[in-house]
């Protein structure tokens, strides 16, 4: 699902650029994040996803897969596995920054994708959770670009907790007639048909609330360190012959 | 399906709940009729180390008359609600929407506590406390405080109740003599609500002097909708009368988009509800 | 009767509303299902599984999960690769059909969301659980590709190795097969001067849902490896099991103990069957594995799937003048069992009950990364039924008639019978007219379409359809030498043994694998009257290899067409048998002794002598004919000629609330022709549930995918089943005309309310808010989806095209 998000700081975009060389202290600004190691532009460590009465802990690593100072553009790709093999969670975000003489826009693109059980729970109900995970995420990004500092390497220790809001490109917070809001139309999927939508990847974060615990770490597992893993493909070509030999049996039996 | 091994205690008194929670904090989760959490037990997206039972604590269960309150015990099931008679005199929401709780099986172990806890923007008891105005003890190791509805329903899942606190009751204001209705939108039976609206209603002759209206399912906690409130009242209690009313009923919600239906139709729905909730309530007014 | 005879008399079975006297250890659970097995020292195993759609394995660790407590063993799929077997495909459509090696535990690539990965053998079943979290895997994702029509492009490949996503195109053409005339002919003629009506309809993916998840126990210990599964086809999955895994079949045992239910969901190979039956050799000891109502949900394999294109060509006078289909049908990632062969068995039901003179039908079959798709409740007939009956009411309305009339005007007459359809089918008995004229009645037709047109007058909030569906099927599946013909691998007859018992017992064992159906009650009835026993004196056998040895198992409407007509052959046997023996104790020629209500007697005397007594005579065997064997007991087998066609007329209104979109049922008749009711009180549950599950797909369930190919309606929460709150009292009647193909004149009854009814919902609500310009609603019809076709239709204005727009930007059949 992708989801869309924009705030506005107040200083100039290199400046604001500056802030965010480090991919630690972004991956820190996930609420529940434990940053265990950073190494360059990669991370690993773990989120602790907690949400009434669900409570995930997923192990995983991210890194820089682009990064583009001419243009103000990073991408960070993170993935991770649930401790307890119950899915696999993977993000892609991608943020944009514009300057505007002395302020500037930041856009966050965020391209979730969560497998296995928690998929499944329910009445999209992840989708909300995403939806309010992300807002604490880039509520935290912007508290940080307008606290002009505050990542690095201290934040490997223990991020300060944070007081996000959001602003969303879809948020409904402000209150609007029902009529105007349905027009703008989630994300890159638009339903125009009475033809069935999948969850619509609705990008409406719901207005951020102090997270309780987001980034303490209290409950993570510190011994629970993921290496990044390289993407090691082997194809292994198998040629079945058994399959051959089967079909055999299969014919003759008929 | 078999949830991650935990050890289970079932307290026979708060003071022994409150300790046992106290120590185990976060390790724990409270079980309070478990329609909610066992599924999220078996499905293993949650693994707490312990379960704590109220349910032999017979302090929190049963409903009081309590001068202008009436005081329901957390773990009186919705079953009760839906029966008890104080409940049906001067809470007749509560009882409307009890009755309207999943299945029967369901009524019969959930409980009114363990369902606002839990705190599902879909549950159906959130938006009924809510339109009544309904307030929350809760109790931890120094003590109980109430939290008025407006401040208790937090967020997605999230409600004021510390992690070292239990919800002991909910203290409803009564509200004798007024209508009711609890208008629960749902493909099948048992369900949860695409959309449902709490609505009751005091009023005379045909004319509404006032009203409740709370909305299930509009975004991420229960919803009050103040704007149909104020507009009802003095309305006349007929379908042209409480239209206009009850159009405002989705103004500045942000409901979910799923399987059953987008935000966009959920805004439409919660329109129409309202206006068919508004109106049963005050036909029983 | 002589005078003799001083037995109470026996009332006729055949008819009787019996209870069914397996429903109180079904019903109390007083039973074993597979799960409750425990054998001695039997470990259990959980099953590890992919969370992604399609992905490359890179590595699996397994240590971890090795080293927890109570561990036995672990395996992956190369660990097994050799010992597993395959699973096969019983039917290729076509001889260059593609088919990717379908291994029980994935090897190298994983295919769909739920795919097994590893498995993990405990002493208990928690134990498998929690170490199944500490297996390991990496993978490498790769592009899933989930819709049929991007399939079709070939852009991204459910399986990189076969090159394309298409698997066999498998065509009926009846001028080329000489059983009608050119179909683009007759749609060309009546592009020009007749009617045309072409339609794109979803055929939405549905999970099956029996009530007993599938579980499996296989016991290697002693000289034959037992298998206890939660199937409907135990004699199919012994020969499979065989053939794929090189162990002798006469080494195999296969039990299907009582089983709650399948509607084709357990007329499936499993991977988790074969997977158990190769760590059980592996190990050596008894294995139990039964999956979560998640893992069912997710990889018990799922029905329909399918997009179908309609093209009906008739004169301006409404006559039918040719049918052509094109579907496109979802496979998934494998083909299953049956695989291409389900939506292949609609080929000879789109024509239906209609005098098409032209017909063409085409099907492509296609992989996607989900679940595979095979058999659900009709199996290919659903489909096509809901696809003719959807157009010819769209042909009605076409020309402004009622659609009954439309339907009559071209339907085969029922003096018209034996008829041989477009398609080339022998339709033996059949009368339309009756079955249609007592449903009319029976709904009270003219009384709603009045009320319907007052409703549309006064321009009422709530407004009335009323939906029809005249269908047929096909049943008795299946004559072997038609299913030759369509190279399926195996063949249809059916198989039943009489034994008769010392004490006068009876025992039938019977071929057919019951699971919910009530065969025990409606097979002793069966035998009740043949043999003139009492009821409770027949005891009915089935579902174990050792004691069934031949049988083809439940699917199809099978059980009771095939089934049951061997189970009589096998009673006049016995019957042909015994009368030697009576005549024999009789000091009686016998061609003069004569057989009725269970006893022997010879013509012109007051002598008689009961079959349990020639039973008794037959055990003691101490005076007996010279030379012949001691044996009384029979068996047969019977191979139709042809299917059975049961058919009739269901009747559906609808209230449809236009102001949310909300469908509540109003009125549901129906009377089918099922030819010779056995039970009715049977017959009468058969249809209720059938009509359940067809209504249930017009309204209720879908199984939907995510982008990813998460299956997001994986649980009861989100995949919606109607209970008894949803759903209103059924008005069932029957128009007998019993069937040529047996005895007995049965048609079979199992399927009919699924395929009937799914078409008769949907055109009731269709109906009920045409006016507003709506002509079609995508399956299920959820009140948002009928909500927002009416906001197309811009208030009363009939614009008919603005009503198609739910086709377009369809991504997929969701």
């Amino acid at each position: 699902m992708d989801l869309e998000h924009t705030f506005t700081v107040p200083v100039a975009v290199d400046a604001a650029w500056a802030e965010f060389q480090d991919i630690g202290s972004i991956a820190e600004c996930f609420p529940g994040a434990q940053v265990t190691s950073v190494e360059d532009d990669s991370f690993s460590g773990s989120v602790k996803v907690k949400l009434g009465p669900i409570s995930l802990v997923y192990n995983g690593s991210g890194t820089f897969t682009e990064k583009d100072d001419a243009n103000h553009r990073f991408v960070v790709d993170a993935k991770g596995k649930d401790r307890r093999g119950n899915g696999t969670a993977g993000a892609t975000v991608t943020l944009t920054m514009t300057g505007t003489g002395e302020s500037t826009d930041v856009n966050v693109h965020t391209d979730l994708a969560i497998t296995g059980k928690p998929a499944q729970f329910g009445r999209g109900v992840m989708q909300d959770v995403s939806d309010k995970l992300l807002g604490q995420f880039v509520g935290c990004l912007e508290q940080r670009f307008n606290q002009g500092g505050g990542g690095g390497a201290a934040a490997v220790e223990a991020p300060a907790p944070v007081e996000p809001t959001v602003e969303s490109t879809s948020s409904h917070e402000v209150p609007s007639p029902p009529v105007a809001e349905s027009t703008a139309a989630p994300a890159d999927e638009t339903p125009a048909s009475v033809a069935p939508a999948p969850p619509p990847p609705a990008a409406t974060p719901r207005p951020a609330t102090p997270p309780t615990a987001s980034g303490s770490g209290d409950a993570l597992d510190l011994g629970k360190t993921v290496l990044p893993v390289l993407a090691k493909s082997y194809w292994k070509q198998a040629v079945v012959v058994l399959i051959v030999i089967i079909v055999v049996i299969w014919l003759i039996a008929r | 399906m078999i949830p991650a091994q935990f050890d289970y205690v079932a307290p026979s008194t708060l003071e022994e709940a409150l300790a046992a929670l106290g120590e185990h904090g976060d390790d724990a989760k409270i079980i309070a009729g478990g329609q909610s959490l066992l599924p999220v037990l078996r499905m293993r997206l949650n693994a707490p180390e312990l379960v704590i039972d109220l349910g032999r604590i017979d302090s929190l269960r049963g409903v009081r008359d309590d001068g202008d309150a009436l005081v329901i015990g957390a773990m009186t099931t919705h079953s009760d609600v839906v029966t008890d008679s104080l409940v049906r005199e001067h809470a007749l929401l509560l009882s409307k929407a009890a009755a309207e709780v999943a299945d029967n099986q369901i009524r019969h172990r959930g409980t009114f506590g363990g369902s606002v806890a839990h705190a599902d923007p879909a549950g159906d008891m959130g938006s009924a406390a809510l339109a009544m105005d309904a307030e929350f003890v809760i109790a931890g190791a120094g003590g109980t405080r109430t939290v008025p509805a407006t401040d208790f329903f937090v967020d997605l899942f999230e409600t004021a109740i510390g992690e070292d606190e239990i919800l002991t009751e909910i203290r409803v204001p009564k509200k004798t003599g007024w209508g009711a209705h609890y208008e629960k939108f749902v493909r099948v039976a048992h369900q949860w609500p695409i959309v449902a609206v709490a609505a009751t209603v005091n009023g005379s002759g045909g004319t509404i002097s006032e009203a409740r209206v709370a909305l299930t399912n509009m975004g991420s906690t229960p919803l009050r909708a103040s704007a149909t409130e104020s507009a009802l009242a003095g309305a006349s209690a007929t379908e042209d009368g409480v239209r206009a009313a009850a159009d405002a009923a989705a103004e500045g919600t942000s409901p979910p988009s799923d399987l059953n239906g987008s935000a966009e139709y959920r805004w439409h729905l919660a329109t129409v509800l309202t206006r068919r909730a508004v109106l049963k309530a005050a036909d029983g007014a | 009767m002589t005078a003799v005879d001083d037995r109470p008399t026996l009332s006729p079975e055949i008819g009787r509303d019996r209870r069914r006297k397996e429903d109180q250890r079904l019903i109390t659970g007083r039973t074993r299902w597979t799960d409750n097995l425990a054998l001695p020292g039997m470990l259990h195993m959980a099953i590890v599984r992919s969370p992604y759609a399609h992905a490359r394995i890179t590595s699996i660790d397994l240590e971890a999960a090795d080293k927890a407590i109570n561990i036995y063993d672990v395996f992956d799929g190369k660990k097994l690769q050799d010992s597993m077997g395959v699973m096969i495909n019983a039917w290729p459509i076509t001889p260059d059909q593609k088919a990717p090696t379908h291994y029980p535990l994935a090897v190298d690539r994983v295919t769909f969301a739920g795919e097994a990965v590893a498995v993990v053998v405990a002493r208990s079943a928690a134990e498998a659980r929690d170490a199944a979290e500490l297996v390991d895997i990496e993978y490498e994702v790769l592009p899933p590709v989930l819709d049929i029509k991007e399939a079709l492009k070939d852009e991204v490949l459910a399986h990189p190795d076969l090159g394309t996503n298409k698997s066999a195109l498998w065509q009926f053409d009846s001028a080329a097969a000489g059983t009608g005339g050119n179909v683009d002919e007759a749609i060309e003629k009546a592009r020009s001067d007749g009617i045309v009506i072409e339609r794109e309809l979803i055929q939405q993916r549905l999970i099956p849902a029996f009530m007993e998840p599938r579980s499996v126990v296989v016991d290697p210990v002693g000289e034959q490896i037992t298998m206890w599964t939660a199937t409907q086809i135990p004699h199919i999955v012994k020969f499979a099991l065989a053939a794929t895994t090189g162990v002798p079949e006469s080494k195999i045992r296969v039990i299907a103990p009582d089983v709650g239910g399948g509607f084709g969901g357990k007329l499936a190979l499993t991977p988790e069957e074969w997977i158990t039956f190769a760590v059980a050799r592996h190990i050596g000891k008894p294995i139990k594995f039964t999956e979560t109502r998640s893992e069912s949900m997710a990889t018990g394999h799922h029905g329909r799937a399918q997009v179908q294109h309609i093209t009906l060509a008739a004169e301006k006078d409404g006559t039918v003048t040719g049918l052509k289909v094109h579907l496109d049908a979802d496979l998934g990632s494998y083909v299953a069992l049956l695989g291409g062969g389900t939506p292949v068995l609609g080929a000879f039901m789109f024509n239906a009950i209609y005098k098409f003179p032209a017909y063409q039908f085409n099907c492509q079959t296609v992989f996607t990364n989900r679940t595979w798709t095979d058999a659900y409740r009709g199996a290919g007939r659903p489909e096509a039924t809901f696809a003719i009956e959807r157009v010819m009411d769209d042909l009605a309305a076409e020309l402004g008639v009622d659609p009954l009339e439309i339907r009559e005007k071209n339907w085969i007459k029922n003096t018209e019978f034996p008829f041989t359809t477009v398609s080339g089918l022998q339709y033996d008995t059949g009368n339309y007219e009756v079955a249609t004229e007592k449903a009319k009645a029976a709904f009270g037709y003219d009384e709603l379409r009045a009320e319907q047109k007052e409703r549309r007058d006064r321009g009422d909030r709530v407004q009335l359809g009323i939906g029809v569906s005249t269908f047929t099927e096909m049943c008795g599946l299946a004559p072997s030498r038609i299913l030759g013909a369509l190279s399926y691998g195996a063949g249809g007859w059916e198989h039943a043994e009489i034994r008769m018992l010392a004490t006068g017992k009876v025992e039938v064992v019977i071929g057919v694998s019951p699971h919910g159906q009530g065969h025990e009650t409606a097979f002793s009835q069966i035998v009740a009257d043949r043999l003139g026993v009492p009821f409770e004196d027949v005891e009915v056998l089935h579902g174990d290899t050792q004691v069934s040895a031949r049988g083809l198992d439940t699917y199809g409407s099978r059980s009771l067409v095939l089934g049951g007509e061997a189970v009589v052959r096998a009673a006049d046997k016995v019957i042909e048998k015994a009368k030697v023996v009576a005549a024999h104790l009789m000091e009686a020629n016998v061609d003069d002794v004569q057989f009725a209500n269970g006893r022997y007697t010879v013509a012109g005397t007051d002598q008689g002598i009961g079959i349990a007594e020639v039973a008794l005579a037959t055990f003691t065997a101490h005076n007996f004919p010279e030379g012949f064997e001691p044996n009384i007991d029979s068996e047969a087998t019977f191979d139709a000629v042809t299917f059975s066609f049961p058919h009739g007329t269901h009747l559906c209104a609808t209230e449809v609330d236009t102001e949310t979109g909300q469908v509540k049922l109003r009125k549901y008749v129906c009377v089918d022709d099922i030819g010779t009711v056995i039970n009715p009180l049977i017959a009468t549950g058969q249809m209720h549930g059938g009509l359940v599950q067809g209504i249930s797909q017009a309204l209720w369930e879908e199984a939907v995918h995510d982008e990813q190919g998460n299956l997001v309606s994986g649980s009861f929460v989100d995949y919606l089943l109607p209970t008894a709150a949803d759903l209103i009292n059924f008005d069932v009647g029957h128009a007998v005309n019993p069937s040529t193909t047996n005895s007995l004149g049965t048609k079979g009854v199992g399927e009919a309310g699924t395929i009937a009814s799914t078409p008769a919902v949907v055109n009731s609500v269709v109906d009920a808010v045409r006016h507003r310009g709506v002509t079609d609603i995508v399956m299920p019809l959820t009140p948002e989806r009928v909500w927002t076709a009416l906001q197309g239709s811009g208030g009363g204005a009939a614009t008919v095209e603005a009503a198609e727009p739910h086709f377009e930007g369809q991504e997929d059949n969701r």
